[in-house]
């Protein structure tokens, strides 16, 4: 070991006992295993579920539809070398007894899959023999069901013979996450649940030479019908437009927060740091170190905090990673593979960017101290050298940490929202508190050294308040958004909103379904729905006819659902224009929204391509519609006479007690073709979601508060001197040990209720913008916030600032001041 | 407080010892040191550096316990005040002027001189204070903030605040120490002068023999004796 690494080693072992050290290998090390932890989840999450991988799709390419394909879809198409097989997936409800499960159905056929294989227990090759089912364990855990049972399809039992672990093709967006069951194709006719019209995804798959496919690609793409898409290994992106990749982005988004109060507790750690380190530099340079010398020794021992803290790091990652994956695993649909070994290093690697780019301006300052400095206490300039050197660090660790979160807008939002907010929370917090002070000065002797103290350390205090407000309002928003918000959501419909959504009845069903709830006499009324694709305005095609962001709305993307009806539906009062009387062809109602958003108005004529025919009808009058009435809403509704023979299905919605929920057995029973939606059961698995997500990201959060509350003490060391300093003074000036004590804390009890008070203000202000905004609901106060938040945050300065400031001797008080 | 005669001393040391531990074992400043000081009288403790001068200054002023023997302030032992009544007696009674001034650099001058008449509890905090800056020569300066003013002009200042508690000892350890001659001169005829007006009894350290030679008396600490140098 050379002399400099030695010195490196020694001096690191001897500053270990500095609280800035401290606070410097705690804030690295909090980096490094939030870094991991996100780098090697996220990289899970990205192999097993996002990234669209061969085998992952299952195939080289995909077709999909929202149609069956006519037969001769792939007449006249280069095949050559090209094998393929056909895929069904749809919603089905599939049962055991009295329990019910919505899942995701796959009906498959020989060879499947294309590429990947499935993961089944007990292990095997092949497809579901006919009579046989594959299920999920989520399916085997809700149904109770074990290998051997009989699982009810529609009108066929089908034996469960292997839990599902693993499968490649689980098709896009939520039906991805729903848990799946896999059935031989052979068994669909006789099950009945699908019928012509009923909404399913027909996939074909294709795998084969690379070559082949690629011609197979530019041959399929051109003849896409609007209902139809291609997926491709090459076109298609990972971590887009997903529910999880969106979660991931939000909880990199809460680990900036961390990761932003590390640096800034590694820069004023190492500011304290190099400070307290001119002499000893000086003496080093006059001992006859070179410069670049002394620069060696503090980078060597910068790295042996680094090893120190990546290896502790790293650890604490891994287990965090066990935790929160074992937190979210039954949310999972299928296990997921293990992270590419790389990623094990990412928070190792941030760290030593973070140690080194922070740490290599002020250790290139200190190689620059005159020796004077032992004589005089000169210090060297602050130059632009050194300002320039210093930019170029911070740009050089933002553009790591962004390239980290892989979203650098959202990042630099982020960035700037927590800066402006910290700015202005800082701002009202030091106001406050002088606010507060001001009548205490008046009666206190306490009062008057304290606006004193408020003075001196205004900088301070605007960071920290900053610090610790942006903390808490963020902690207590995910805390009492992650239950709350669903259940007041939930909480504000009516106690017979509709609990259960009926799809896919055929036009033949229609009478008996409207029969089999009269003779139970629950009130439900059905709803024709017809898929088609608004394309003309006023006889002409529209998209020309109306302005870029228009020509992105959503009812233009995609089919809409169409429907009919003779009468105006109860539940969407209109706004504009009348209902039409019978015989009147050609009318149709349009909702308030899309209209406005579209720039359409009543007189204005609509075309549809529905099925390939163009259907027409004058906007006659403008609905309301409230989405969330979880009644059957339409965009466009027809009169009957102009949609009426179009091929349909039905749908409807309706309410069942707790008692009655056995009637959706009997429902299935008797139409086993017909879909049930099970909106309570979605709603669990949405707010589960949604509690998992608070959660991971309160533990995050908490991590940060964990930065923010070694920030806060680093903050108070940096001002340690002036207030030892000052401390001292006052006790020669006739102040009691006991009075300069209860200054301390008098300051540091204030600024935390502050704090508290602002950080419940802010956390109010953003539930009441995501009730108002997001759930349209009236906000409500959270009083346990306002109660709470003053006390943790009191309790928090009192106890950081009471283990910072060490109590002054008299007999030291004036030694201090002697000694400068 | 009490009456006192002009022949009782303000502050008086009986046979005081001081010693330290260090981890190469005790260490002693002095032992058997007596001193009587009167009231309003002037006095300098010289000596060459690390002959204890200072740390004697924090046993006369109640800011250290020597080892052993007693320390008198206007007749009552200091051992036997408790903290906050030895916090009541610097805050009326004692002053002190430090080598290098020692102002808040957030306060400007008025608040500086300020402070302790605040923690007194005066009404007239402000107008002593002005008063007193006027005094030393800084009443156009009131607003200056300590790095806006020169050395001398800061313990200018640091001496105002030492006069404007109306003390009745004053501690001065190497007041001109960070000045530059003529400057110190300067101070030091200020200094004088004010005590000379207020009656105020001075106890002054240097290791300036010609300013000791302005004290009506001079004390020589010396290999842990203090003996009374005649002119």
């Amino acid at each position: 070991m050379s002399l400099l690494s030695r010195l490196a080693a020694r001096q690191l072992l001897t500053q270990l006992r500095t609280t800035e050290w401290r606070a410097l290998l705690l804030a690295s090390w909090i980096a490094i295993a939030l870094t991991t932890l996100l780098a090697v989840l996220g990289d899970r999450l990205e192999r097993g579920l996002l990234r669209e991988s061969a085998a992952l799709l299952g195939a080289d390419l995909v077709l999909s539809s929202s149609r069956p394909f006519v037969d001769d879809r792939l007449a006249g198409l280069p095949l050559n070398g090209i094998e393929s097989t056909s895929v069904i997936q749809f919603p089905s409800m599939v049962g055991q007894g009295d329990n019910l499960m919505l899942v995701s159905v796959r009906v498959l056929q020989p060879p499947y899959p294309l590429r990947g294989a499935l993961t089944t227990e007990p292990p095997g090759e092949g497809i579901p023999a006919p009579g046989e089912v594959w299920i999920e364990p989520r399916v085997m855990t809700q149904l109770q069901l074990r290998s051997g049972d009989m699982l009810e399809f529609g009108y066929q039992p089908l034996k469960v013979t292997r839990e599902l672990l693993g499968s490649p093709d689980r098709g896009t967006g939520f039906r991805s996450f729903s848990p799946h069951i896999l059935v031989n194709a052979a068994d669909l006719d006789a099950s009945g649940v699908l019928a012509p019209g009923s909404r399913a995804n027909y996939r074909t798959l294709f795998a084969g030479p690379p070559e082949a496919v690629r011609t197979l690609e530019q041959a399929l793409r051109p003849t896409l019908a609007s209902h139809e898409r291609l997926h491709a290994l090459s076109t298609d992106q990972p971590l887009t437009g997903n529910a999880l990749g969106n979660a991931l982005g939000y909880l990199k988004l809460s680990a900036l927060i961390a990761l932003l109060l590390s640096a800034m507790t590694i820069v004023l750690a190492l500011r304290r740091f190099s400070l307290g380190q001119h002499t000893r530099s000086a003496l080093l340079l006059n001992l006859g170190l070179r410069p670049n010398q002394l620069v060696r020794v503090y980078l060597y021992q910068l790295l042996l905090a680094w090893l120190l803290t990546a290896a502790a790091g790293t650890l604490t990652g891994y287990l965090l990673e066990l935790a929160v994956y074992q937190w979210l695993s039954d949310l999972l649909p299928q296990a997921l593979p293990q992270a590419h070994w790389l990623r094990w290093l990412s928070g190792a690697a941030l760290g030593l960017a973070l140690l080194v780019l922070l740490g290599l301006p002020p250790i290139l300052q200190l190689a620059r101290i005159p020796v004077a400095h032992l004589l005089r206490g000169d210090t060297p300039p602050r130059d632009r050298t050194a300002l320039l050197l210093q930019g170029i660090s911070l740009l050089l660790l933002a553009a790591t940490l962004l390239a980290f979160l892989e979203a650098p807008l959202a990042a630099l939002g982020l960035l700037l929202f927590l800066l402006l907010g910290g700015a202005l929370f800082g701002w009202m917090a030091q106001s406050g508190l002088q606010l507060l002070a001001r009548p205490l000065a008046q009666r206190l002797l306490l009062g008057r050294l304290l606006t004193m103290r408020l003075r001196q350390q205004r900088r301070w205090h605007r960071l920290q308040a900053a610090v610790v407000v942006m903390l808490l309002t963020l902690l207590s928003v995910v805390w009492v958004s992650r239950s709350d918000l669903i259940e007041q959501w939930q909480a504000q419909f009516p106690s017979d909103t509709p609990n259960y959504f009926l799809i896919n009845i055929q036009p033949w069903q229609k009478t008996d379904v409207d029969n089999f709830f009269a003779e139970r006499q629950l009130e439900t009324e059905l709803y024709p729905m017809i898929r088609g694709r608004l394309t003309q305005l006023n006889g002409e095609p529209i998209k020309p006819q109306l302005t870029t962001e228009q020509q992105d709305h959503n009812t233009l993307r995609r089919e809409l659902n169409l429907s009919w009806h003779a009468d105006q539906p109860a539940h969407n009062p209109l706004v504009a224009g009348e209902w039409w009387q019978p015989g009147d062809t050609g009318a149709i109602s349009i909702e308030q929204e899309m209209a406005k958003e579209l720039g359409l108005s009543l007189g204005d004529r609509l075309g549809f391509d529905v099925g390939g025919i163009l259907v027409e009808g004058e906007i006659r009058n403008i609905r309301e519609v409230v989405w969330t009435s979880f009644r059957p809403n339409f965009y466009i509704i027809f009169n009957p006479e102009a949609l009426q023979n179009a091929p349909s299905t039905w749908i409807t919605s309706f309410f069942l007690t707790a008692e009655q929920r056995a009637l959706t057995r009997e429902l299935l029973h008797q139409f086993p073709s017909l879909t049930l939606i099970d909106i309570d059961q979605i709603l669990n698995q949405l707010s589960g979601w949604l509690q998992r997500l608070g959660d991971s990201s309160a533990l995050i959060l908490a991590l940060s508060l964990g930065c923010g509350l070694m920030l806060l003490g680093v903050t108070l060391l940096q001002a340690l001197e002036q207030r030892r300093f000052e401390s001292a003074l006052l006790q020669t000036l006739g102040v009691t040990a006991e009075q300069a004590r209860r200054l301390d804390l008098l300051e540091f009890l204030l600024l935390g209720l502050v704090c508290g008070l602002l950080a419940s203000a802010g956390a109010e202000g953003v539930l009441a913008m995501l009730h108002q905004w997001l759930l349209r609901i009236p906000p409500r106060l959270h009083l346990e916030l306002w109660l709470s938040l003053p006390i943790l945050a009191g309790l928090i300065f009192v106890l950081i600032g009471g283990l910072i400031r060490r109590p002054l001797q008299l007999e030291h008080c004036y030694r201090l001041l002697r000694t400068g | 407080m009490p009456h006192l005669n002009r022949e009782e001393p303000i502050i008086e040391a009986q046979d005081v010892a001081k010693s330290f531990r260090t981890q190469a074992g005790t260490v002693e400043l002095f032992r058997h040191l007596s001193l009587r000081i009167l009231p309003g009288e002037s006095l300098a403790i010289i000596g060459r550096s690390g002959a204890g001068k200072s740390t004697l200054l924090s046993l006369l002023a109640g800011l250290d316990t020597p080892s052993e023997g007693q320390i008198l302030f206007a007749g009552k032992p200091l051992a036997q005040l408790d903290d906050a009544a030895r916090a009541a007696l610097r805050l009326e009674q004692i002053s002190f002027i430090f080598q290098s001034f020692h102002l808040l650099p957030e306060l400007d001058a008025l608040d500086n001189v300020r402070l302790p008449l605040e923690i007194q509890g005066r009404r007239d905090a402000d107008a002593q204070a002005r008063r007193w800056l006027e005094q030393v020569g800084l009443g156009e300066r009131l607003d200056h903030y300590p790095a806006q003013l020169s050395g001398g002009e800061q313990q200018r200042v640091a001496i105002a605040r030492a006069f404007a508690t109306e003390p009745r000892v004053l501690f001065a350890d190497e007041p001109t120490g960070n000045l530059d001659d003529d400057t110190g001169h300067q101070i030091i005829e200020q200094l004088f002068s004010l005590n000379a007006n207020t009656g105020t009894t001075l106890i002054l350290i240097t290791h300036d023999i010609d300013l000791a030679s302005r004290c009506q008396r001079r004390l020589h600490l010396h290999n842990g004796r203090l003996e009374e140098v005649t002119p």
